[in-house]
């Protein structure tokens, strides 16, 4: 009897195995260059120029089996004289055309090489060598990048999208190292900062890795956002229907109008304004510093009601008469206070008493490991509001959380759940002026000492601090125009500059470079498409199902099906 | 292998660089400027190798006298065919060849006074250009119509292979050019222009 071997029988079932894939060809050799500045790649006269674009992998084999991990920083024509540039052959002989390309001109490519692997370790380390001359460099495959970027699989890991020019290859996000750090998403307008925040959100809240607050200007994160061709996309709690998703409002109106459902809304008493949260408006306001100081002399005259009571023009402030006198105020600072402080009477959602406080309400949400949006309705067209709430809430926030890290002792029992706090405008709280004393620049600078670090949606980077701005730990970048932006974002990153050709170069939507803590290297994707239903399957959304077929499902699942009963 | 029919003339004068040669016949084909020639060494059982650079026939005084004369047709026959000054082949060395193995480089020791001169079988033709490090030898000739000679070689190794091997034989001398004649872009597009005549 014929004695069969295993692979054997798996071949007479499965067909027989596919031959190897063929090994890549090189795209070219490493010619000079050093670590600072990049390499130099002369490109093989086979290696089409136009198909490698700046921001793609490659991956340079070293002599001793060690792989560096390099990205495409830029791309040029050079030629073996300049004469030739000067006085070009004549093209319109083939056989010229092919003698001249790949030896009298050519194209070069400068990499950065940023990670190695060596040859029978795991894990990729950052580089210190260059690989020598003449070494031939490939393009990374998909092993390669899951090899850096980790399997999507691993727990705390999230599909973000596809490297350049290699679809079906999956970056996954570590999300666990991505909160770690304040994170930030940057791109002028149209870039598709929101739908990528809502992306990155939802993989937050899927792996559970933290638990957010997000501060939603435009209400476009909580039930549904819309597409620039004005198509519906299901908001963080249509893809989280399972209860993970609390939205508040500030305006309850607006969100009824969006069939919006809301947990609770949001109001905040006269009284339970500190002067801090009216000093982060100052710019916004145009307090001086001596209002600004001022406030702080009335709440202490006034009482916890200051706010109401100087919005009350037919309170004497009898209080105030002595200061008056002694000119320790003066009469045409408490009058501009008095007039700036008007402003609030707009926002109806400030109230002279309330019975709940917000801020309870918000932690009781979050501490049960539900994430918080909070809806704006019409005052997200308020940057004022927005800030203010976003102050409000946040400093309380943080002080809750600083009282219970500390009670906890550094212990990880008792500590609260990681928070991640999304704002939008991010350079209106963390603008240079005010980032010094604003609740913002003080998370930001802190790290996640007290377990809450910040998710930033900014299209003026240049306008965030510098200090803070170096504290964020992961970018999220789309494309920026501006030279200061730019630069901004590239501050405190190594190697920055190589890369700024990457993000100049960026497509106007669905692209961006991650850097930073998150990431082991830089890299440019091309983000996921949200919204697609593919995308909803992904993370659990099942978009056709109609309440009527999953009853369908249920009760077929409970009753067991027709043929189940035949067979009994 | 020596072939009679391939036999160009005798050695008249030979340095290591290069050698003249004489013949007495114009026949088609031999000799002619740039085709590769062999001459077998006496002294060693080398093969030199050459280009030939240079075809050149001088007047006798007779042929300056009867250049004057109505003369018939015979007498002008006898006068190209049993010639009184040989027709003079002027070759640059280029390689030497010991049991098949072949070096692009100057021979050890030129071949002497009439030695036969063999212009190279088309085998031969092919696997002397096997690899093109002549080039060297050629642009650094004095006095030798360099580039001509290239390109007249080239022509004369492609048409030695099968004509679907020809362009990418031409393409990989062209590139080799390339590499050695950078610094004189002009000149290099002139001699590749040349390789397709």
């Amino acid at each position: 009897m014929d004695e069969v071997s295993p692979e054997r029988e798996l071949e007479a079932f499965f067909g027989p195995r596919p031959p190897d894939p063929q090994p890549p060809e090189p795209l070219g050799i490493v010619v000079g260059g050093g670590l600072s500045e990049g390499l130099l790649v002369k490109l093989d006269r086979r290696t089409v120029i136009e198909g490698l674009a700046v921001g793609r992998y490659v991956v340079v084999r070293g002599q001793t089996g060690r792989r560096f991990f390099s990205m495409v920083t830029d791309v040029q024509l050079e030629a073996l004289n300049p004469l030739i540039q000067k006085s070009p052959p004549d093209t319109s002989d083939p056989f010229i055309n092919r003698v001249y390309a790949g030896t009298a001109v050519f194209g070069q490519l400068e990499i950065s090489p940023m990670l190695v692997l060596d040859q029978d370790a795991s894990e990729p380390r950052p580089v210190k060598t260059v690989p020598a001359h003449f070494t031939s460099v490939y393009p990374a495959s998909e092993e390669e990048v899951a090899l850096i970027f980790g399997e999507e699989e691993r727990e705390g890991f999230f599909h973000i999208g596809e490297p350049l020019e290699m679809e079906g290859t999956h970056v996954a996000l570590n999300l666990e190292r991505f909160v770690e750090r304040s994170a930030g998403v940057f791109g002028k307008t149209g870039t598709g900062k929101t739908f990528l925040t809502r992306m990155l959100l939802a993989g937050l809240i899927k792996e559970d890795v933290a638990v957010n607050l997000v501060f939603d200007m435009h209400n476009e994160y909580g039930w549904k956002g819309q597409t620039e061709a004005r198509q519906e996309v299901k908001g963080l709690r249509q893809l989280f229907p399972g209860g993970e998703i609390s939205v508040f409002t500030l305006d309850a109106a607006s969100s009824r109008r969006r069939g919006s459902k809301v947990d609770a809304v949001v109001r905040i008493g006269y009284d339970q304004i500190e002067p801090e949260d009216v000093d982060s408006l100052s710019s916004l306001m145009a307090l001086s510093d001596v209002q600004v100081g001022a406030l702080y002399f009335l709440q202490r005259l006034l009482g916890p009601s200051w706010v109401a009571r100087l919005l009350d023009e037919d309170d004497p402030l009898a209080e105030l008469d002595a200061a008056l006198e002694r000119g320790t105020i003066h009469g045409g600072t408490l009058g501009a206070i008095q007039r700036k402080l008007g402003m609030f009477r707009r926002f109806e959602f400030l109230r002279a008493q309330v019975s709940e406080d917000p801020v309870r309400q918000i932690l009781d949400h979050l501490d049960r490991g539900r994430n918080v949006v909070l809806e704006f309705g019409r005052y997200g067209n308020s940057l004022e509001a927005y800030i203010l709430v976003a102050n409000y809430i946040t400093r309380r926030i943080h002080e809750h959380y600083v009282q219970r890290t500390e009670a906890a002792l550094g212990t990880r029992e008792g500590e609260p759940r990681p928070l991640v706090i999304t704002i939008e405008e991010a350079h209106k709280f963390l603008d240079p002026a005010i980032a010094q004393h604003t609740i913002f620049g003080t998370i930001a600078r802190e790290l996640r000492k007290y377990n809450v670090t910040l998710f930033v949606v900014d299209q003026r980077p240049s306008g965030i601090d510098p200090e803070v701005m170096s504290q964020i730990g992961t970018r999220v970048t789309c494309l920026l125009d501006d030279e200061t932006d730019i630069r901004a974002v590239f501050s405190g990153i190594s190697g920055g500059a190589s890369l700024r050709e990457v993000l100049a170069r960026l497509d106007t939507r669905q692209q961006a470079l991650i850097m930073g803590h998150a990431v082991p290297m830089p890299v440019v994707v091309k983000t996921r498409t949200y919204g697609t239903p593919e995308f909803y399957a992904a993370l659990g959304v099942d978009e056709e199902a109609t309440p009527k077929e999953v009853l369908e499902r249920n009760r077929s699942l409970l009753r067991g099906s027709a043929e189940d009963a035949a067979g009994i | 292998m020596s072939n009679k029919d391939l036999q160009v003339g005798r050695v008249l004068r030979a340095s290591t660089q290069g050698f003249a040669i004489g013949c007495m016949v114009m026949q088609p084909e031999i000799p002619s400027f740039g085709a590769f020639v062999r001459a077998d060494a006496q002294t060693s059982d080398e093969a030199i190798y050459g280009l030939i650079y240079d075809v050149s026939m001088e007047d006798d005084p007779f042929v300056r006298q009867l250049i004057g004369a109505d003369m018939p047709e015979e007498v002008v026959l006898d006068n190209r065919e049993i010639r009184q000054i040989p027709i003079e082949v002027r070759v640059l060395a280029v390689g030497r060849g010991r049991n098949g193995r072949i070096r692009h480089c100057l021979p050890a020791q030129p071949p002497v006074t009439l030695d036969w001169l063999y212009q190279c079988s088309v085998e031969e033709v092919r696997a002397f250009t096997e690899r093109l490090d002549y080039f060297r030898l050629v642009l650094e000739a004095r006095d030798v119509p360099t580039d001509e000679l290239l390109a007249a070689s080239l022509r004369v190794a492609a048409a030695a292979r099968p004509e679907s091997e020809r362009e990418a034989f031409l393409i990989s001398a062209g590139r080799e050019l390339v590499r050695l004649m950078a610094g004189d872009p002009t000149r290099l597009e002139n001699l590749l222009h040349r390789l397709r005549v």
